[in-house]
């Protein structure tokens, strides 16, 4: 898990020391691929947590969801329509579901480590 | 199998936590860069010294009216209080002043009287701008068709009709009367005037503005309706 974080601390500082920067015009879409990285991130925090965890799923889903929501985002601008609002409605909505299914988990497993050691 | 997810989940967080740098840096732009060029700071440089010297003149009259008080302590407080009082009243416009100064008058076109067109009255943001215009010099008082301007003065359009403190402006001809201060100041606000575009302004609405040469005695009308002071209110004494 600690690796994991490196990884995370590693990838900001390395953003910001080398001040990388995008054309403006582009930050909508980034802004929606970061929502849809998170949303992929903890669906599999979620997904491991369950044990239904797999590999091809997370590192696929990764990739796809931040190219569709990209995509959606791009042809929403050329339609007219807003629909990268689409694309952050469900991600925010998934976000939400499963940061909260985490949680319950989580509580459970506290409150399962309790009782066993009450009883000992 | 945990290490291949843990290597994964590295993977994938290295990834978001680049994007969002990435983000965060084109998001905060650095402020807009200092483009001024050496004369455009001097200009600012030269503003600021008028206002310090401007500071510095007031500091020494109240200085002066500090000294004043101190001398007076002893042998008649009333008299130093009153005198202030009276200064007080002249820079709210509460009292007439006379010194050199001039006329401004604001006239019907020729053309507009040759071909028989209604003369309208001025509009407010007309007057606004010559008041403004007028303004840039120091020690201005002036009144407009009899109406003193003091600094809460409002020039606005009333159901149609221009108005300075409520009171209606009359359709031109109508004067202005300016004082100055000094003869030279008068002097240098009736060329400024001469040359102002705002002349060329006021002709598009058909009216010729006819500034008259400074004269040593212009006397302009105190201010005569009730000062509106409902937020200020006398301390309460220890």
């Amino acid at each position: 898990m600690w690796l994991a974080i490196l990884g995370l601390i590693l990838g900001v500082s390395l953003g910001l020391l080398t001040d990388i920067r995008i054309p403006p015009e582009y930050a909508n879409y980034l802004s929606i691929a970061v929502l849809a990285s998170l949303d992929t991130l903890f669906g599999g925090i979620r997904a491991h947590l369950q044990q239904v965890y797999d590999d091809k799923v997370f590192v696929s889903g990764f990739f796809f969801n931040i190219l569709l929501a990209a995509g959606l985002a791009f042809l929403g601008v050329h339609l007219g329509v807003d629909l990268y609002l689409a694309a952050i409605f469900a991600f925010g909505v998934r976000l939400f579901q499963n940061i909260a299914v985490i949680r319950r988990i989580l509580l459970s497993k506290w409150a399962e480590k309790k009782e066993i050691r009450e009883s000992v | 199998m945990k290490k291949k997810v843990i290597s994964r989940f590295t993977m994938i967080l290295f990834v978001i936590g680049l994007m969002t740098a990435i983000q965060y840096n084109t998001i905060n732009e650095p402020d807009t860069r200092d483009t001024r060029d050496i004369w455009e700071i001097r200009q600012e440089l030269s503003r600021e010294k008028q206002l310090h010297s401007e500071l510095l003149s007031e500091i020494s009259a109240l200085d002066e009216t500090l000294a004043k008080y101190e001398k007076a302590k002893d042998d008649s407080p009333e008299q130093a209080l009153k005198e202030t009082v009276e200064e007080l009243r002249e820079t709210a416009g509460l009292t007439e002043i006379t010194g050199p100064g001039l006329q401004i008058f604001i006239e019907p076109s020729a053309e507009a009287i040759v071909t028989g067109q209604n003369i309208e009255q001025v509009s407010p943001e007309l007057l606004i701008r010559l008041i403004n215009e007028i303004n840039r010099f120091n020690d201005i008082e002036l009144s407009i068709d009899g109406k003193r301007l003091i600094n809460t003065s409002p020039i606005r359009d009333i159901n149609g009709r221009t108005t300075v403190n409520g009171l209606p402006v009359g359709t031109p001809p109508f004067e202005i009367k300016v004082a100055a201060g000094t003869a030279d100041n008068a002097e240098k606000l009736y060329n400024h005037l001469k040359a102002s575009s705002i002349l060329d302004s006021f002709y598009i609405d058909n009216l010729s503005v006819n500034v008259i040469q400074p004269q040593d005695e212009i006397t302009v009308e105190a201010y005569d309706e009730e000062l509106g002071i409902n937020y200020l209110n006398a301390m309460e004494e220890e």
